[in-house]
């Protein structure tokens, strides 16, 4: 699970986010949605210990965030340019496995690699894969880390619009085999509704948390859904407190 | 469709075909200007002289190679090393880069004559000054390939709490190859200039020598039979390093460095991959 309590990250001369206050049970799907700009990456990389709080606190599964990532209980898929050119597909899906020191397993990472779709380019070089394909490789690395806690900054934010809702579907499902604890930053409100049990709207400068709304929507979730009228009010409702109005 | 596209094996055949086209212009001028042997022999003079003497070219070319290979490798470890030292301390980076950068401007051949009197007039010299000139551009190259790793890589990295160590062998140093290589082919065609001035400095012996020695009895053939095996030899050593680049270099546009790999590759694993179904 993630705990962050009253946590300000400031730069030298800007605030970035200040008195957050977050809890995300294990084996939640929560969403991050705001604006450009409102702080929601400095949360989601202080949550990995990637930013030092200024104040507050952040505990992953009840450590501080050094002690998750030397446990490497914390993977990250970020938004681009993540792969390591030089590897193939699969060493760039065991590469992170092999660094933390865990029991290789490549069965399990040919198996990710396949689950997505990308089983004839296990030995293809990033330069050879579209960018969908490259996400979702970065994401069967994150995966294959085996950590407990994901946390997702706009993973399809260069993506076109199909291949984002495909893609945010197929993590839904694989969340939903494995159970893991994941946090998912995004600037677009039908991803955030798609995707999350919860969705938190962070606004401002410095960012804070506006509103946290239930998304109560039937699992496992598809296409049809995004046509679904309690879909359309939860769009609705974030859109307004994102607007700053009633919620 | 272009000329080179209609030629079957045209990287390999057009060169070939403008060698061939460049020696016999050079044969015909010779022949019809009737110019004196001194001022233009022509290639079958140049050619005789190969021929009828193999074992001094083959010495001096060896001579020469060894120089190139000793200081060259001395230049290209000794940058290599640097740079990662550099890289890795702070103080050191500050103190040094502005001068290694800087040194592009200064002329090493100036550096020459200084070597005579600290490094003395024997071999010694001739490899310390190739040493020299390879190293410049190893280092500086190097340097920019350790330092120029992105920051999502690095935060990859961090994300697992990885040491320094660990950051440099599995992040720096990869990343840092193709520049490496740069460098390295930056650095073996200077160590071949190197060489050959240093014989002219130091040395009685190698293909820079022997055109000195050929210059003063003006024997263009020998000149010109010994420039066309250093030729040979720095396109070789050239063509080594390219090599061993392909074997184990990468590039961002392709699985590894030369022709056939561009951004039409990764449309066509597009299309491929949304066959094979994507779930």
């Amino acid at each position: 699970m993630i705990a962050v309590e009253d946590l300000t990250v400031a730069y030298e001369d800007v605030v970035a986010v200040e008195g957050i206050d977050l809890s995300v049970d294990a084996g939640r799907f929560v969403t991050v949605i705001g604006p450009s700009g409102c702080g929601k990456t400095t949360l989601l990389r202080a949550v990995g210990g990637l930013e030092t709080p200024t104040r507050g606190r952040v505990r992953v599964d009840g450590d501080p965030p050094e002690r998750a990532q030397q446990r490497a209980n914390v993977g990250f898929v970020f938004q681009r340019h993540t792969l390591l050119p030089w590897k193939t597909a699969l060493e760039n899906v065991t590469f992170l496995r092999r660094l933390a020191g865990k029991p290789p397993d490549p069965d399990g990472a040919r198996d990710l690699l396949e689950r997505a779709g990308l089983a004839g380019f296990a030995d293809a070089r990033p330069a050879a894969l579209s960018g969908g394909m490259r996400q979702r490789v970065a994401i069967a690395r994150a995966l294959h880390l085996g950590a407990d806690v994901l946390l997702m900054d706009e993973p399809f934010g260069e993506l076109d619009e199909l291949t984002r809702e495909t893609m945010g579907l197929e993590v839904r499902r694989v969340w939903r085999g494995e159970r893991k604890t994941v946090l998912f930053v995004t600037h677009s409100v039908p991803e955030a509704v798609l995707l999350g049990d919860r969705c938190v709207v962070v606004r401002g400068s410095p960012g804070r948390i506006v509103d946290s709304i239930d998304v109560d929507l039937p699992r496992p979730r598809d296409r049809d859904v995004l046509e679904s009228d309690p879909f359309q009010e939860r769009v609705a409702a974030v859109r307004a407190a994102l607007s700053g109005g009633a919620t | 469709m272009s000329l080179a596209a209609r030629t079957p094996r045209a990287p390999v055949v057009l060169p070939l075909a403008a060698l061939a086209v460049g020696v016999a212009v050079w044969w015909l001028l010779s022949i019809a200007l009737a110019l004196p042997a001194y001022v233009l022999p022509p290639p079958t003079a140049v050619a005789d002289r190969l021929v009828a003497n193999p074992d001094l070219y083959v010495a001096s070319a060896l001579t020469t190679l060894r120089r190139i290979v000793l200081g060259g490798a001395v230049g290209v470890l000794v940058g290599a090393a640097l740079a990662v030292a550099v890289v890795e301390v702070r103080w050191l980076r500050r103190a040094l880069v502005p001068y290694l950068v800087a040194a592009r401007v200064l002329p090493k051949i100036a550096v020459a004559p200084v070597l005579l009197i600290y490094v003395g007039t024997g071999e010694g010299t001739g490899i310390a000054f190739v040493a020299l000139v390879a190293f410049f551009p190893m280092v500086v190259s190097t340097v920019a390939g350790l330092e120029g790793v992105p920051e999502a890589h690095m935060d990859l990295l961090r994300s697992l709490d990885a040491g320094r160590l660990a950051t440099l062998v599995h992040l720096r140093v990869p990343h840092a190859v193709p520049d490496a290589f740069a460098g390295l082919k930056q650095s073996t065609a200077l160590a071949v200039v190197g060489s050959v001035i240093a014989e002219w400095l130091v040395s009685t012996e190698g293909l820079g020598a022997l055109i000195l020695f050929a210059l003063e009895d003006v024997q263009v053939d020998v000149m010109l039979a010994a420039l066309a095996v250093l030729f040979a030899e720095g396109l070789a050593l050239y063509g080594l390093v390219v090599a061993a680049e392909r074997r184990v270099g990468w590039s961002q546009t392709g699985g590894a460095p030369g022709p056939g790999q561009d951004r039409s590759d990764a449309a066509a694993a597009d299309r491929r991959s949304s066959q094979t179904g994507a779930r």
